[in-house]
């Protein structure tokens, strides 16, 4: 057993790490997801799109063991993730949820700790390894400067970048995030996907759900289109996004343009498309 | 393969703000064995400490016989005249004992419970586990067949309360309102069915099981005192184990998933610890309201934020339920005012100001 989760990251590892087979996941009786195949591809940022209720956090839940599937596995490294015991998963595995909310006054420094809680235990509430991953995590996330402040007092952004922090302290290397810039402006937004992106960079295999879709093929590898609970579509952006899927998905008409300085896909003229199909 | 960077700063490691640490022997790879102490908590719990000492030995030299401090201090030595030695040993003691050991199993249960349910106004007297409590105890008392011991009743009745708000709060199980609202039915059932076995029985029976009805510790049963210690005994480790955990309680439930916790067991242990401590503070005391919900919003507004603090809310319970005896004896005497009544006196505009305040603090 190693607690060292660099040793993890490396892009050596063939198969891929986190993977979903014949998933069925239900709310109640009213089943969500049926029969959904997926792989992450390593080191790679997914993006999974898709129409309100079309399922894509219920599967981020469902990749991240928030809920157990009735039926089919997450596998996570070949086994299955809910068979393992969960602060083994959570050393491999981080998730940011939707809703994220934290005791008043609770500091940056306090929530970033919590990160280091399945590395911990009650003989070994604080080690080196715990000072080097918080202190990583403050510079990676460009918290340092605000370590001692309040949650309740930064901005939607900063927060933001706070909770992902904490997530990094984990030293995963897997990272689930559910809708991770909805409620922040345009600036913020950029702010936490670059963060992302240098994450990627620096090894780890993310998927995130994405509300907005010019910013998931812009950020994204990867990019996972679902409807009604199943993958529609699944690729590169640029090959993957084309006016039929779109109208698919949002019922939208529109013409689609190569960005001239990334190269991702760009939606002009949107329209909603003509009822009769 | 470990990365050499990391290896090399294992011989220093400075713990984070606001933390002692105290590195224990240990083995393997140069890396020590800790505790991490919370430096705020510790002091305020030895300023708690000192403060529950003082309200102790004042509540021991005031009453109906004003004892000097001296006589006190000697009388607890075993030494002193015999008046003070009896007055103390046989009647102050035991009482304060009993005050001490209610108010802390009170407070503990009342922080463990708002904790799981993430609500500040989620304590076992508004969830109706007091009520059902009393109720089962005084059906024993007032003897209508059932000849249990009373805390073992109330144990049960607490129980019985627990697990129907549980059940009938459906799937959001301790989350959110519901679980609130239908412990209120609950416990106003509990509460009428004690006045209806109250006003069936002889009216001797009644008055033996009055003390029940409104918190008090004047006709306590030695033996329950001595079964609470023992379920405080029992709760302390359980409380450390589930204290690690617990503080990721107040982050979303995902989230403490995401970081390896199990809510779903943490909740359950709480809860039994909260239910255990009830049951058997009420066997003693009756259901003494405010305290399990005063006592942690002290804890928490002396301590961090983020921090879950038990110990403070345990000592702060004592103090209050000391101090209310102490009242309660003193303001009228001759005549004892039930301490029960004197939390809901002093607790109750408490409780108004946390309702009409403005949703925050460190829970919802």
């Amino acid at each position: 057993m190693t607690d060292n989760a660099f040793a993890d990251i490396s892009p050596e590892t063939k198969v891929d790490r986190l993977a979903a087979t014949e998933l069925a996941m239900a709310h109640g009786h009213h089943r969500v997801i049926d029969a959904l195949n997926l792989s992450l591809p390593n080191g790679k940022v997914t993006a999974i799109v898709g129409p309100n209720g079309c399922g894509k956090s219920t599967l981020l839940n469902g990749l991240a063991r928030i809920h157990r599937p009735r039926a089919g596995a997450v596998l996570l490294d070949g086994r299955d993730i809910l068979t393992r015991p969960s602060r083994e998963v959570a050393r491999k595995l981080a998730l940011l949820p939707q809703e994220t909310s934290a005791p008043e006054g609770m500091t940056v420094l306090d929530l970033i700790r919590f990160g280091r809680q399945p590395h911990q235990d009650w003989l070994r509430q604080w080690s080196p390894e715990d000072q080097a991953a918080v202190q990583q995590a403050l510079e990676a996330a460009d918290m340092a400067e605000l370590a001692d402040r309040a949650l309740d007092t930064l901005s939607g952004g900063q927060r933001q970048r706070a909770w992902i922090a904490m997530s990094i302290a984990q030293q995963t290397p897997l990272l689930l995030l559910d809708e991770p810039t909805s409620a922040l402006d345009l600036g913020h937004q950029v702010e936490v996907f670059e963060l992302i992106r240098n994450l990627a960079g620096a090894g780890k295999t993310i998927a995130m759900v994405v509300h907005d879709l010019v910013s998931a093929c812009r950020y994204a590898d990867y990019l996972v289109a679902m409807k009604e609970g199943e993958i529609v579509a699944e690729g590169r952006p640029a090959e993957v996004v084309t006016p039929e899927l779109l109208r698919s998905l949002y019922h939208i008409t529109c013409e689609l343009m190569e960005d001239p300085i990334t190269g991702a896909p760009l939606l002009v003229n949107i329209q909603r498309a003509p009822e009769s199909r | 393969m470990r990365s050499p960077m990391l290896f090399n700063r294992s011989a220093s490691c400075t713990p984070p703000p606001g933390y002692w640490q105290c590195l224990l022997p240990g083995k393997g790879e140069g890396l020590g064995r800790n505790l991490l102490f919370n430096r705020r908590a510790t002091l305020v719990n030895l300023a708690l400490m000192f403060g529950l000492a003082l309200c102790g030995i004042t509540s021991l030299s005031l009453g109906t016989v004003n004892l000097e401090i001296q006589q006190v201090l000697q009388a607890l030595m075993g030494n002193g005249d015999p008046v003070s030695r009896f007055v103390i040993g046989e009647l102050r003691l035991p009482r304060l004992l009993a005050a001490t050991l209610t108010g802390a199993g009170f407070a503990l249960a009342g922080c463990l419970m708002q904790t799981l349910a993430r609500n500040r106004l989620a304590t076992p007297g508004i969830i109706g586990i007091d009520n059902a409590a009393t109720a089962f105890a005084v059906a024993s008392v007032v003897g209508t067949g059932i000849s249990v011991a009373p805390p073992m009743m109330a144990l049960a009745g607490a129980a019985t309360a627990t697990a129907l708000a549980f059940g009938l709060s459906g799937a959001s199980g301790t989350r959110g309102y519901r679980f609130i609202i239908t412990g209120l039915g609950i416990g106003a059932i509990a509460g009428a069915m004690t006045q209806f076995m109250l006003s069936r029985v002889a009216i001797d029976d009644a008055n033996a099981a009055y003390p029940w009805t409104v918190g008090s510790l004047n006709a306590r049963d030695p033996l329950a005192t001595q079964i609470l210690a023992g379920g405080c005994l029992l709760a302390w480790p359980l409380c450390l184990m589930l204290a690690r955990g617990l503080t990721t309680l107040q982050l979303p439930d995902a989230v403490a998933i995401g970081l390896g916790r199990r809510p779903g067991r943490i909740r359950a242990g709480c809860l039994v610890v909260s239910v255990l401590l009830t049951g058997l503070a009420v066997a003693v005391a009756g259901p003494v309201g405010m305290v399990a919900l005063i006592a942690p919003e002290f804890a928490r507004a002396l301590n961090r934020a983020g921090y879950v603090p038990l110990l403070a809310s345990a000592l702060i319970g004592a103090i209050v339920m000391v101090l209310a005896d102490l009242a309660g004896r003193v303001m009228l005497s001759p005549l004892e005012v039930p301490v029960g009544i004197v939390t809901a006196l002093a607790g109750s505009p408490y409780l108004l100001w946390i309702l009409l305040k403005r949703p925050s603090g460190h829970l919802q």
